[in-house]
């Protein structure tokens, strides 16, 4: 099969169908779209469910020679500084521990990405494909640092977390990986089976400040 | 009722707006800017609660949170009751309900009084530990008894319909009250652009300030204070808490703090708001500013209503325009007090007489008291009070030079209040949170906090510096310290200029002396809310308690909601004197948190009803819940427990979905399973290592089974490993186990074995894993992929990617039912639409949804184990019976490799897992039954052990079941008994736990 690539040493597979069956995110049963439509337009916390990108983790200890060649397949350099992020408008990096990124690309270029790395990366690595596992929840807002204040005992203010910080961490009973894209926006990666609690707990926590959910 | 107390003008209360609230079922009227303390003394209410122990009348003693007798239970609904509020800090709102939250049956006529009058000396201190030790049977009896006397108020019994939150909060100083001390350090953290957080108990911010007379630049000191406000206010980086109390303070600079955001002035929050919120602060610096509290004197029947704290006086007179009474003896050892009776003589009545200790006072206001005409009598005590409801009159006499003596004849007066102070006790519970012992000061008679480890600094009444010049001036140096420490440049804060106050020395005294031996003469209160007196801590003392830590715990002083805010430094002294110390030989017992008490509400938080605990769901969970499953929790996860049809029973429908599966085709939604992506060179070795078993030769394309030992040897999960590649393998764990296994492997590698090159990734919520199971599979799986999955090209525990339903997938042949089985993995945004079209095709099959129940039961009927139900962490492999899983052989060892050989391990007549057969086939044993040989023994009975799976099986129609038999694998065919709670014994024979198809030929086809 085309699709499939076993080799001596990684197997790496195309895991999409075809275009005409879609995917369902993890807040699928939420019905976001009539929500947004019939939902309040404005609103101190905004809310926005990024879904069906393609979401990759990276483990590897870089050589020189590595970091040269995923800068090359990435088409960006790997953030080496903890905490940092690298946003294209093709690919974000975001450094989750001193071995481990998470790479976003749109969703059907992750096994492009993957198969990439498979044809041209040396050395030891795992890239791993976690697209299904997890979304993208993106809030913002003028209140949306209360929301998170609420959330996560992680220290929000601009001198400690500036545009493109990343901080993998606890968020109420679970945890995400949360990076600030703008002052007022902020990316928060979750796990899929964790979704749904996270969407109700943000609800929750925006209710006396207004929210407002983005199709 | 009209408010007779209430002066006509002055005071921060808004007479335009009046307040109807309700206590005690009685409606009275109040203002904005009351605390429903305020109200009620304004309205002449004397008696707020009756005393816990001896349940005498108790009045309002105090105007903050060091109020130890106006606790009150709050609520206008069953639903929004809060117990224990300090009448002292709950302002007042239009429609609030309070009570008194002891006082039983009612505080004006109590029944308990009687006995509390005879019953005196029936309950001395160690009241507890002498009366209620024996008979141990009877202290449930007791406990309800003593409960109900001890004000303790009581829980709503009805869900509280208000939201309570946290916020967590940073910054780079957190200050501590917000009086003169606190806000120029505010001020001056502020303006050097620090981020800064300044909390305070009261509803507005000014502290000792608001209810002073005194002048800041020439002008009332509440100007200076609103000046700050404002700036303070017009800073992004400064956030500022009235209302919210500073409750804990905790290692590592963590502070709790709960703001009061409606309860403050709603019964109940408008819709939307949060009634309580719970900061959690991390600071980098904390300045304490929290003042002082002042000390009461102990005196004979010092607790009749009437008899005040004098500091509190004067705050009722200033800051809410109430005068608690008419004619006033104020008895001080210090000039500070005089203030009291200035404010009283001041607001139009007659202050009866200063009784003041030292034989020659001077200074400011003796001065300002000698002009006035008020009569002064020197060198003497109030002795008594006289009076049960409310104080009627005093008993003066003159005291000797040490205060510990009366050498005059006593003198009567009439009169209805009697306020006293001993000094001024710095509060300095948050800097004892942390385990600093506070230290004696001589010069201030009071403990001021001592070394501490935190970045802690301290400004104004906290360290002894009483004035108002002294606390301002602390206040911005303590900020500057902490600017310094932080690296930041302090900016010019010029302070106002205070008036020159000339005090006289203050006497060391805390305990008036009476005529009669403190034991005889009227009860000395030192803990009003406890009910511990002078002559308690005298008799402590005599009984042998020498620490003060133990005369605590004796007499219960400073226990519980009071801390000992009034009572301890008193308590303290008396101990000292009987013992013949210093106090500070005697010591201090230390504070804990929380300051005050703080509400369930608060510390819950928004962890409660759906968002209690996270609730994960698979892929296909909405169509389980369409489908009508129960659903069981497996860690987290909610999983279908089985799939009930119709009205059928939960057995029925077990039975049902147990026959179609071993009959046609069963699916079950198992993409809760842990699964691991393994990767590197060095992936095989490391496998080997944490398994049990061997994994040097697993081919490309294989999968095996693995159990996973601690160092201990004893199993604590199991799952299927696959090798997709070489290099790369996907290993599953149980569901709960998932989180645990990926940590166990990443410590072993990052501690132990980092040379080996291999790393990990958790894709568990990554694929939606669905096992179709039964003799139709293959058929049911044909019809969704053009794959070839006959045995020939697939056989049992092969793995193979192929299209199912137009989405590619890993489908793996492995089998938990026993039966012909494929697991299909799919990405997980896609787990839906296969699962839907595998039902599109199923119905010729009758596929059965099964859940987690209908899965342990034909996995039981195979005797396959589950991890954490048939282990404990107290069984190895060989226990199980799986010495087939383990490889002795391997040329490195394996994580658990020795503790399986231990002496112990390897010993006979280890409990060891086996099939349990019923005699009586329609018997199905209980899980956790106790075996036992002999069901004739004398209890205690010797057991052998325990039942860990057992059902009832549909397929062989008799019950299954397993569990631990000491030396169980050599007693096959031996009889083994349960006997049952409700008398029955069950017998069983010991037998192999594969019940079905023991030769698998089911699922190899």
């Amino acid at each position: 099969m085309s699709d499939v690539t076993v080799a001596e040493s990684k197997l790496v597979t195309k895991q999409l169908p075809e275009a005409d069956i879609v995917g369902e995110s993890p807040l699928h049963h939420a019905d976001l779209a009539s929500v947004s439509q019939h939902g309040p337009k404005e609103g101190g916390v905004y809310f926005h469910e990024r879904k069906l990108q393609g979401l990759l983790t990276l483990r590897c200890v870089p050589s020189a020679e590595q970091l040269s060649q995923i800068e090359s397949l990435l088409g960006a350099a790997l953030p080496m500084e903890p905490l940092t992020s690298v946003t294209t408008d093709a690919v974000s990096i975001r450094w989750i521990s001193p071995d481990e990124w998470l790479i976003i690309v749109a969703g059907e270029q992750a096994f492009d990405l993957e198969t990439r790395f498979y044809e041209s990366m040396t050395g030891h690595y795992s890239l791993v494909n976690i697209s299904g596992g997890t979304t993208i929840f993106d809030v913002s807002g003028s209140q949306v640092v209360n929301m998170l204040k609420k959330s996560t005992p992680v220290d929000l203010h601009p001198r400690e977390f500036p545009v493109g910080k990343v901080v993998s961490t606890v968020f109420a009973k679970s945890g995400v990986t949360i990076c600030r894209l703008e002052d007022d926006k902020y990316e928060l990666v979750v796990r899929r089976s964790f979704a749904d609690y996270l969407w109700l707990w943000i609800q929750d926590a925006s209710r006396e400040y207004g929210l407002v959910v983005k199709a | 009722m009209t408010q007779k107390n209430r002066l006509q003008d002055g005071g921060r209360i808004d007479r335009s707006k009046a307040l109807t609230f309700t206590y005690n079922g009685k409606k009275y009227t109040g203002f904005e800017g009351d605390t429903l303390a305020s109200a009620l003394l304004a309205n002449g209410v004397d008696i707020i609660g009756r005393s816990f122990k001896y349940s005498r009348p108790r009045g309002i003693v105090a105007a903050g949170a060091e109020e130890p007798n106006a606790i009150m239970q709050v609520g206008a609904t069953e639903a929004t009751q809060i117990p224990n509020v300090r009448a002292t800090q709950q302002s007042l709102y239009g429609g609030l309900v309070a009570g008194s939250t002891n006082g039983w049956p009612s505080v004006d006529n109590d029944m308990m009084g009687l006995v509390g009058k005879v019953g005196g000396k029936m309950m001395p201190p160690g009241f507890y530990y002498k009366t209620f030790m024996y008979p141990k049977s009877m202290w449930e009896t007791y406990e309800s008894f003593i409960r109900k006397a001890a004000g303790l108020g009581r829980a709503p019994k009805e869900n509280d319909p208000d939201i309570y939150d946290k916020m967590n909060q940073h910054c780079d100083v957190i200050i501590v009250g917000a009086g003169p001390a606190g806000l120029a350090a505010a001020l001056t953290a502020a303006r050097a652009g620090a981020r800064v957080i300044i909390a305070d108990e009261q509803n507005e911010f000014g502290g000792s300030l608001l209810s002073s007379t005194e002048l800041l630049d020439g002008k009332p000191a509440a100007e200076w204070v609103a000046d700050v406000v404002k700036e303070l206010s017009t800073y992004d980086d400064v956030l500022m808490l009235p209302n919210s109390q500073v409750n804990g303070y905790h290692d590592h600079n963590f502070l709790t703090i709960q703001q009061h955001c409606t309860d403050q002035f709603a019964d109940r929050a408008p819709n939307g708001q949060v009634a309580q919120r719970y900061h959690r602060v991390r600071a980098k610096w904390v300045v304490l500013a929290t003042g002082a509290h002042e000390r009461p004197l102990v005196y004979g029947n010092n607790d009749v209503p009437g008899c005040m704290v004098a500091n509190a006086v004067s705050t009722y007179i200033n800051r809410y325009g109430v005068v608690p009474g008419k004619n006033l003896v104020l008895m001080t050892s210090n000039n500070n007090a005089y203030r009291t009776a200035l404010d009283w003589h001041d607001a139009g009545r007659n202050v009866v007489a200063i009784v003041d200790s030292r034989k020659n006072p001077q200074g400011t206001f003796v001065d300002a008291a000698r002009e006035r005409g008020i009569s002064i009598m020197v060198g003497s005590g109030v002795i008594e009070a006289h009076g049960s409801k409310r104080v009627t009159g005093v008993s003066i006499a003159p005291l000797n030079d040490a205060g510990d003596a009366v050498v005059g004849p006593i003198i009567k007066m009439a009169a209805d209040t009697v306020a006293s102070s001993g000094g001024w006790s710095p509060v300095i519970h948050l800097s004892c949170h942390t385990g600093s012992r506070p230290v004696w000061n001589d010069d201030i008679l009071g403990f001021v906090p001592g070394t501490t480890y935190q970045k802690q600094l301290t400004a104004g009444a906290i360290n002894g510096s009483f004035t108002t010049e002294q606390a301002l001036a602390e206040g911005v140096s303590a900020a500057a310290d902490a600017l310094t420490h932080l690296g930041m440049t302090k900016k010019d804060v010029v302070l106002p200029k205070a008036e020159t106050i000339e005090e006289g020395k203050a006497m060391a005294l805390f305990h008036i002396p009476h005529t009669k031996p403190t034991s005889k003469a009227p009860k000395q209160f030192v803990d009003y809310q406890n009910d511990v007196t002078a002559s308690g801590i005298e008799l402590a003392c005599r009984e042998g308690f020498e620490s003060i830590e133990h005369v605590k715990r004796y007499t219960a002083m400073g226990f519980g909601t009071d801390q000992g805010k009034l009572g301890n430094i008193n308590g303290m002294a008396i101990a000292a004197k009987m013992l013949n110390q210093t106090i500070p030989q005697t010591g201090t017992t230390i504070f804990r948190p929380n300051y005050t008490p703080v509400t369930f509400g608060a510390i819950a938080g928004r962890d409660c009803g759906a968002l209690f605990d996270p609730e994960r769901y698979t892929a296909m969970h909405a169509w389980h819940v369409e489908r009508g499953a129960k659903f069981e929790d497996v860690g987290q996860w909610k999983r279908p427990w089985y799939y009930p049809q119709g009205n059928e029973t939960m057995q029925q429908a077990l039975d049902r979905e147990c026959l179609a599966t071993r009959k046609s085709v069963g699916i079950l939604d198992a993409s809760t399973l842990g699964k691991i992506d393994i990767q590197g060179k060095d992936a095989r070795e490391f496998l080997g290592r944490v398994y049990t078993n061997a994994w040097a030769k697993l081919p490309v394309g294989k999968c095996r089974y693995g159990l996973m030992c601690g160092e201990d040897g004893m199993v604590f999960d199991d799952g299927v490993t696959s090798c997709l590649a070489e290099n790369h393998f996907l290993m599953t764990t149980t569901s709960g186990g998932a989180a645990r296994v990926l940590s166990w492997l990443e410590i072993y590698h990052q501690t132990e074995w980092p040379e080996l090159e291999v790393f990990f990734t958790s894709v568990t919520d990554h694929w939606s894993t669905m096992t179709i199971s039964g003799p139709n599979s293959r058929k049911l799986l044909e019809k969704l992929t053009d794959y070839d999955v006959s045995k020939e090209n697939m056989a049992f525990m092969d793995w193979k990617p192929m299209t199912v339903a137009g989405v590619p997938a890993r489908v793996f042949r492995i089998s938990f039912t026993g039966e012909l089985s494929f697991e299909i993995n799919v990405q997980a945004n896609y787990g839906m639409h296969v699962w839907k079209a595998l039902f599109e095709h199923g119905e010729e099959f009758n596929l059965t949804p099964y859940g987690t129940e209908t899965m342990h039961i034909l996995r039981a009927e195979k005797g396959f184990i589950i991890a954490g139900q048939d282990t404990d962490g107290s069984v190895h492999p060989f226990d199980l019976g799986m010495s087939w899983a383990v490889s002795m052989q391997k040329p490195f060892s394996f994580i658990g490799k020795r503790g399986m050989q231990r002496e112990d391990c390897v010993r006979e007549n280890r409990k060891q897992l086996v099939g349990l057969k019923t005699i009586d086939p329609k018997a199905v044993l209980p899980e956790g039954a106790q075996g036992v040989l002999d069901p004739k023994a004398p209890i205690p009975m010797p057991m052998v052990g325990h039942v860990t799976s057992s059902y009832w099986s549909a397929n062989l129609n008799r019950s299954v079941a397993m569990g631990f038999v000491k030396g169980g694998l050599d007693k096959m065919g031996e009889r083994v008994f349960y006997p049952l709670a409700d008398g029955r014994v069950i017998e069983a024979e010991i037998c192999s736990p594969v019940f079905l198809d023991p030769k698998g030929e089911r699922q190899n086809v």
